[in-house]
Order: structure tokens, then sequence, then C-alpha cells
């Protein structure tokens, strides 16, 4: 917590003090253009169902109120509670282990009245944001012990939630926590060392994996030993992206989508109906508006006055990014089927809110500290 | 010193976070890259693959099957048609949820109709036939509406309407027909132009089997998008199905009426053609069957029963039967020696009523004891004299009867455009080495003489070479199709027999005339009964020989007639009326023993018939 002149000296030396509402109207409004152009894309992905587009309406405006409150917090405030997120987070982890809400494929949701709830989607949003804190709460290097400490939390958070099961958000868990260790400086020679004994370990980690995800990974090496069976999902989708071409066949049209032949076109697939309906075009222009999205995150990360502030910022761009990249190339066939939605597109409430409240904290962080 | 530190440490570490932020970008660009590739191979370079394989998709074409052809008789009335059946058709893949959903639906419809039983092959149908399975066939109204009550329950089961083939007269025209069944595995497919779906039922006997492909007509196809569950969405394009083609038959109803009635139920053939044309205008062979047991209503029970039956009701004797032609034969084996100039019109014997062959001790005796004593050619066709034909066919040799009897058709199939015709037996001295192991006796050609022995001949057969009589050295092809809708079907020469002396046709026809209208002829009871004067040649076709030579012939048949499948068959071939023949008519009557009294009527009475309906 530097609050030295030189500190405010280097900052304002590289970036403009900013007050307003919205400190970063250009991600803002690139936000709200994807979250438009989705809930466009999500009625012709769902079969023309108003009622799911304006159940997703309602997520994205809860999403939006929540981004606003997050990012007119300053930092400071909210800084110091971010470890008590996170273990609020860790507890609802545990607690869908034993209490998993009824009528769910996969434990992994708590029930909500009319909602349901992943508390996995939550953890992926405070885990990085509490060990980016834990990490950079003092004005030097992490020692060993901080270092083990989170690394802890992180393994219990991603294995908590394979345990659901879910392979896919466990990687993104992982991942998201492992994001703000690796941005913070953790020594490469022990990263090395770790991929290393993770190899070697490899064959005891796919005996524990569950047939369901080995069922997945299996597919994923051929789909088409069994086009009909758990391949037939990649097999419909890379036919739907095929099947449209540079221009696409039209909003609404898209014969792959429209007749059912993409299975989950709502949620994990919804890349494929756009790549049907809007072809390499639509999808050039989808990439074009993450791009804008991830260019301001890194903006600002870079040029933040404070270690926790850039962390924190470029770990949630690249979480947003890792989302993006894990769910195109899944549908594509490049990666396996693990579950990951396509962000601020794909049908599904608490996914596009923690998308919008990390959003909320990146535009929070913006704000210069001023006193 | 502190400042610096801190200035230093926030420098480092900015670096620290650039520098890994970098390394992570290059792997995710990395992955981007092969990720563009992949993109720019699916929508760009293998676009025109996708596109066809969403199409294919989405996109299937159904053939129309078109209603089956109609058959008519010669009164132009319908024999043959199609109606609407109401089915209960199961729509799933789960035997379970069928048997349930059976069980209640029996509660409430009843046995009746019930075609599904819980057998191996039906479980089969469902995995394989697009999952469905027909529960009930052809349901009555009373039926319907008792399910249509409670429908509700089973969400899976549907009422479906399809087509049904009947015959109307049941019974009446079995032979000629014929009947469907379920399209076999082989015609599927064999059948390059028309596309039978798995529970279609195809022609499987006589006309039915034979006109398969007008019958069937051509299809007709619709393109439609489905979803993904093969829901219809829409029509895309529809090719109509042609019209199939109609058959127009010459049988006659009234013919068919009283042939199968005078046989009453005994087993026997009845055939009768236009000598002129081929057309056959009647075409009986009993037992016959109810050809409406096949259309997929019965149980499968009826129909094995019917298969199995010992009496073979499925036969067509007509075409298939294979009967000793008896003294049938007597007037080509007359017209041989008569070619070969072994004989002449004048030519007689005195017949004692045996014939010995030189130098053999074994006597050959005629039907008739002590003999018809002095007869010429004519008087031994008409008394039908045994000891004349023992005599001439001992002359001829076997190779010049055979040779002979096979330009008149016998040995041959006919062509008939009925399925499974027979060719029967015509003798040679190869086939009784082949067939029998033995070389060919004098005695053979003995027998052959008075028809029995190897020969043998089927009803149809015997009424094309009786046609060559008619028509003085010519038979048409017999046919029972007149025309296809309205395009009449050929009449085709099948046999052309020359002979030296036209005449000897005349004297033939004379000699048969002689069988009836002269007061010794075997037949002279038909010109005191009938309406018009035909001419013919009974037979009675042994089937057990007679050789106890101590025994007279009368004493010895009266020991086989104990048994009825021992007795003698009765035959008659015939043909009227004399001036100008309408009919040529061959009658089989089994075990009916008297080819006269028996046989002889059945033809006349048909003639007859036939004269007064087409005068």
């Amino acid at each position: 917590m530097s609050r030295n002149p030189l500190d405010y000296q280097l900052n304002s030396s590289l970036n403009k003090s900013n007050s307003s509402f919205i400190t970063d109207p250009i991600l803002f409004t690139a936000v709200l253009a994807i979250l438009t152009f989705g809930l466009v894309c999500l009625y012709s992905a769902s079969g023309q169902d108003i009622s799911m587009v304006t159940k997703q309406g309602i997520y994205i405006s809860l999403g939006i109120i929540l981004m606003l409150i997050i990012s007119s917090i300053k930092e400071r405030y909210y800084r110091p509670f971010l470890i008590n997120l996170f273990w609020i987070g860790l507890l609802l982890l545990i607690w869908v282990l034993f209490f998993p809400a009824q009528g769910y494929n996969t434990d992994r949701w708590i029930d909500l009245g009319p909602f349901g709830f992943q508390p996995s989607e939550l953890v992926r949003l405070t885990l990085p944001l509490a060990v980016a804190y834990h990490l950079t709460r003092k004005d030097r290097q992490p020692d060993l012990l901080d270092w083990l400490v989170v690394l802890f939390f992180i393994a219990l958070s991603s294995f908590l939630v394979f345990k659901q099961p879910d392979l896919g958000t466990s990687i993104i868990v992982f991942i998201s926590g492992f994001l703000p260790v690796f941005l913070s400086g953790f020594p490469l020679s022990i990263i090395f060392a770790g991929s290393i004994s993770l190899i070697a370990l490899s064959p005891l980690i796919w005996m524990s994996l569950s047939e369901y995800m080995k069922g997945r990974i299996f597919t994923f090496i051929d789909p088409n030993a069994d086009p009909l069976g758990a391949g037939w999902n990649i097999a419909q989708s890379k036919t739907a992206i095929g099947s449209g071409g540079i221009f696409g066949k039209g909003y609404l049209n898209g014969t792959q989508s429209q007749l059912d032949f993409l299975p989950e076109s709502h949620s994990d697939f919804i890349f494929s109906v756009i790549a049907e309906e809007f072809g390499l075009v639509g999808i050039s222009f989808l990439f074009f508006l993450y791009g804008i999205i991830l260019y301001r995150i890194f903006v600002i990360s870079f040029n933040a006055n404070t270690q926790f502030s850039r962390v924190c910022s470029a770990s949630l761009g690249f979480i947003f990014l890792i989302y993006l990249v894990i769910n195109v190339c899944m549908v594509s066939g490049i990666f396996p089927v693990v579950g990951v939605p396509l962000p601020l597109i794909s049908q599904g409430g608490t996914s596009i809110i923690v998308h919008l409240m990390a959003f909320g904290f990146v535009l929070s962080l913006k704000r210069v500290e001023t006193w | 010193m502190q400042r610096f530190r801190d200035l230093d440490i926030g420098r480092k570490q900015l670096q620290i976070l650039q520098s890994r932020s970098f390394f992570i970008f290059i792997v995710i660009t990395l992955i981007f890259l092969v990720f563009s590739y992949q993109i720019l191979r699916l929508m760009v370079l293998d676009n025109v693959n996708y596109v066809s394989q969403s199409d294919q998709n989405r996109i299937i074409t159904v053939p129309i099957y078109p209603a089956r052809g109609l058959i008519y008789n010669s009164e132009g009335n319908i024999i043959v048609e199609n109606i609407v059946s109401q089915d209960l058709v199961f729509y799933g893949s789960s035997l379970l949820e069928l048997e349930e959903n059976l069980n209640e639906i029996k509660g409430i419809l009843g046995e009746e109709s019930l075609l599904w039983d819980a057998g191996e092959q039906s479980s089969k149908d469902l995995s394989i036939n697009l999952r469905q399975a027909i529960l009930y066939k052809d349901l009555n109204t009373s039926q319907i509406a008792k399910f249509q009550l409670e429908k509700y329950k089973w969400p899976s089961v549907q009422i479906k309407p399809s087509l049904k083939r009947l015959v109307i007269d049941d019974n009446l025209y079995s032979h000629v027909v014929g009947y469907l069944g379920p399209v076999s595995r082989e015609e599927i497919f064999s059948s390059n132009n028309f596309k039978y779906p798995l529970n279609y039922f195809s022609g499987k006997k006589g006309l039915e089997k034979n006109y398969e492909s007008i019958l069937r007509g051509s299809l007709g196809y619709r393109s439609i998008e489905i979803d993904a569950y093969g829901n219809e969405i829409k029509e895309i394009s529809r090719i109509s199905p042609q019209r199939p083609g109609n058959l127009y038959l010459s049988i006659n109803k009234e013919l068919q009426l009283i042939a199968k009635n005078e046989l009453n139920g005994r087993k026997g053939a009845i055939i009768g053609l236009d000598p002129s044309t081929g057309l056959v205008k009647v075409l009986v062979s009993s037992p016959d069957f109810n050809p409406n047991l096949f259309n997929g209503t019965s149980s499968s029970g009826e129909l094995s029963s019917l298969l199995t039956d010992k009496e073979s009701p499925l036969f067509n004797r007509v075409i298939s039967g294979n009967y000793p032609p008896a003294s049938t034969l007597k007037p080509f084996i007359g017209l041989l020696a008569l070619e070969n100039k072994i004989i002449d019109w004048d030519y007689s014997i005195d017949d004692k009523g045996f014939f010995q062959i030189e130098g053999e001790g074994r006597k050959y005796r005629g039907w008739k004891e002590g003999g018809h004593g002095e007869v010429n050619l004519k008087k031994a066709i008409a008394v039908s004299s045994d000891v004349f034909f023992y005599q001439l066919a001992t002359s001829l040799t076997i190779d010049r009867l055979s040779n002979f009897l096979e330009q008149f058709g016998f040995g041959l199939i006919s062509g008939i455009d009925l399925d499974n015709e027979s060719s029967a037996n015509l003798p040679t001295r190869n086939w009784k080495l082949g067939a029998v192991g033995e070389s060919w006796f004098v005695g053979d050609t003995v027998n052959l003489g008075i028809g029995q022995g190897y020969i043998t001949i089927t009803p149809m057969q015997l009424a094309l070479a009786t046609s060559v009589i008619v028509n003085k050295g010519i038979a048409y092809k017999p046919r029972i199709v007149e025309r296809i809708n309205q395009n009449e079907t050929d009449k085709e020469i099948l046999y052309e027999v020359k002979i030296q002396d036209q005449s000897h046709w005349d004297g033939l026809q004379d000699a048969m005339e002689a069988v009836t209208n002269s007061w010794y002829g075997t037949a002279y009871n038909l010109s005191l009964s009938g309406e018009n004067k035909i001419a013919g040649k009974t037979g009675t076709a042994q089937i057990k020989s007679l050789t106890e030579e101590g025994l007279s012939v009368r004493e010895e048949y009266e020991e086989i007639r104990e048994s009825i499948s021992d007795r003698d068959h009765a035959l008659f071939v015939g043909y009227g009326p004399i001036q100008e023949p309408k009919l040529v008519m061959v009658v089989i009557v089994e075990n009916g023993e008297s080819g006269s009294s028996v046989a002889a009527p059945i033809a006349q009475k048909i003639i007859d018939t036939y004269l007064r309906e087409s005068p």
C-alpha cells in the first residue's frame, strides 16, 4: 500500500487521473455491444424462445448493475474484504458437494428459488482477487510461505470443483488462481519442476478421472468413432461452422441450429450458431469486439499504479481470454468438449454476472487514488 | 533509500508482469493461430463439404408409393382392388413400452384383428423397421371408436390408414390372381427402379407376381426438410408417382363359377382358351384358397395351415399338375402315323382286345374286354381303341414319337403369364437312361401309345396341343391379361406344326367329332344333352397299372377302386362349336374315373355357357 509521492509521480506520468463514473467508456461500450449481440444470437440459438432471452436479459441487467456498483467503489475500500469473499465462495463450494440442488446432472448448483447459482463461478472470480491481494499485501516480493499458502488454496478450490464433477470449470479455477501467482513473479524454476512432476503423475491423474470425463477426452481424440454418440456434438458443430461459409446463412436461417441438429446450441455451442448464421464475417466482428475489451483491460493493467491493480486486472483479462479461447477451440474441434461457455454470450446467468462483476473490478482499478 | 527500493521493486514487478504477460500472450496466440487455421479450413476450404453435410442432415427424400393397379375380369368388373385398412401402429423403439401399451389396449379392443405376437420376428421388426410396429391390422368401427375414447393414455400408439389388397370373389380367381406377401430381402436388393420399404407387400404368386412391376407402378418422390427428431418441417419438392397399370383379364366370371361349381371341391383342373388368340377364358384349379388371407390381416396360424394343407390348395394344377394324358394323346399319334405314311385313313386292324409284341409273350390289354373288332383310325379315335394305338406306337418308335409330340408343346412350358409352370415329362431314350437308369424298351413305347407310362402332361399343354389341331397347325401363346390399361397384349404364335398333307387336320377333326357325335363314340352322351355340337377326346388315366393277366380288366379295376386316391383320373379335351371353334377345353377330374361321363359334360356345359354369353 504505497502512498508515497514517488508512486504518485510515477503513475501520474503514465496515466491521467480518472474520477468519472465510467472510468473506461471504450471497454464499457464494447461490453454492451457484445451483450446486445449475444442476446440477438441467443434468440436464434434458443429456437426463438423469447422467454429464455428475457431471462438472460434480466441476468445481464443484474450483472451490469453489479458491475457499475463495483466499478464505483475505490479499490482501497474493498481490498481488505477480498479474502473474506473468497472464504464465502469456498464454503459454498463445500456446501454444494454435500447439499447439491436437485434436478441438475452435476452437483454444482445452489438453488435460489427461480434461479440456480454456481459457486464455482464465484470462486473463479474471488480466488484470483484474494490471491492477488495476499501476494501484494506487503511492499516486497512474496516469500515462500506466501506462495505455499496461495498454492494450497488454489489446489483446494480446483479440487472441490473437480469433484462436482466439472472438469472444465476446475481447469478454469486452477488457471484463474495461478495467473496472479505467475504474474506476481513466481519462481520459474519451481514452475518447471512442477510441470515435469505433473507429466510424471499424469497416469495417476488419468486413473482418477471419472468415466464421463474420460469419455469426453476419448471423443475428442477420435470424434468420428462414435458420430451419433458423444462425438455427435462436435460433428454437428463443425458442420454448422463449416456450412456457414464467409457470409453465413443469415439470421434465423441456420439449419443446423434451427432444426435442432446442433445440441446445446444456446449454451456451450452458441459460437457455432453465430458462425453458421453470420459466417466468417460475423465471427470476425465478434472477435474484434472481444479484442477491444482485452486491449483495454491490459492497457489498464500496465498503467495501473499499484502491483495489486496490475496483477488483478491482468489476471481477470487473461481469465476472460482463456474462457474465449477454450470455448471456441472446443466447438471447432481443437479442444475436447469440457463445458466452458462463450463469455458474455452463452446462456447462463452466473457466468455472465461473474464476468460483468470482473469488469466492474477492472473499471474500479482504473480509478486513480486521489488524496 | 527506502523510496528508491520501493521504486526499484515497483519497476521490477511491472517488468516481470509485462514479460510474463507477453509469454502468456505468445502461448495463447499460438493456440489462436491453430484455431484460425481450423476456422478457415471449416468455413472457407471445406465449406462446400459442410454445406452438403448440413443439407444431408436436414433434407430427406421420401418415396411416394402409388396404390397398386387394379385387376378386371372380361366382363369389365373389378376383381382385385385396394381398400383402406385402419391399423393400430406403435411408434417407438422400446419393446417394453410396446408390450405394456398392448396389454392395456388388448383389454379394450379384444383379440380380434390382433396382429402383434411377441415373437422374435416382431421384436426385430421394431428395431429395424423405422421404429414402428403394427399392433392391430384392419380395425373394425367399434374398435376404432373404443380406441379413440382412450387414446390419450398411449401417446406412442396411433391409428394409421393403409391400403389393403382385396380380392372381391374370394376363392373364385385364386390361381389366376395369386396373392401378395411381405417383400423379401432379395426383392429389396434386386429391384433397381423401385425402392421397396421393409414392410411393403409384393406379388408372390399368380398375376400379382408376374405383373408385379406393372401393378406396383413407379415411385414418386418428395423432398422434405426435417428437424433433428425426424419431424417434417416443410415440403421442398415433389414428383408425383405414376399411375400403375390396371390389368384387364380375358377370364370370364360365369365360366369360372361353373367350373368351380362343377368340380365341387373335387381335385381337378379346368382350362378353356380361345384357340384363335390364346386368351384364357377359364382357369380353375381345385382345391383353391382365399387370396385375402395373404393381405397381412390373417393370423400366422391360418396361413401356415393353408401352406401345410395336404390337398395343397396353393398348387395350380392347370399349369403345374402332371397327369398322364391317357387316350387324349391318341389323335396326335394317329397324325404322326399318317404323316409317316405308316397308315392312311382306310387302314384298319382287327382289335381283339389285346396286343402282343412280335416274339414276346406279354399281352397288352385294351380297355374293352374282347376288343372293338374292325377299326380304322377314325373309329379307333372315336371308340378309343387301345390296341390300334399300341400297334401304331410300336411301328413309329419312341424317337419319332417324342420328336413329333414336342412340336405340339409336350415337354415344354407354354410361357403363360403365370408363375411356376411345369414342363411335365416327354420321355426320350436318353431321358430314361438318365432318370430311370434303364434303356428304353419297346413295352415303354406301347404304353406311350395310349398316353400312359412315362409321359406326363399339364392341362395347359393339352389345351395348346388341341388348339394346334383346331387351328390346323398353329398354337397361340396362352395369356390371361388381355390388355394393360388401354394397351392390348400381343397375340403370338407359340408352336407351328407343319405336315405334308393338310387334309389330315380335317380328318382328325372329323374323328374327334365322331367321339361325341357318332353312336359308337366314347362321349356320345354329349350330343344328346348338349346345346352345341362339340368335338373332343376322352381319356381315363390309370394311376395303378393293371398287370394281373389272370383277371379281367374289369375285375382287377374293381379291386383298385376300393381306395379313392387310386381311382383313375377322368380327362376330356374338346372344342366347340364344331364349325368355328371358339373355345378349347381341357377338363381333368382327379380320381373321377370316367372321362366321358364326368369330365366331358363339364366341358360341354362351359362351352354352351360361353357361346350363350358371347355368340
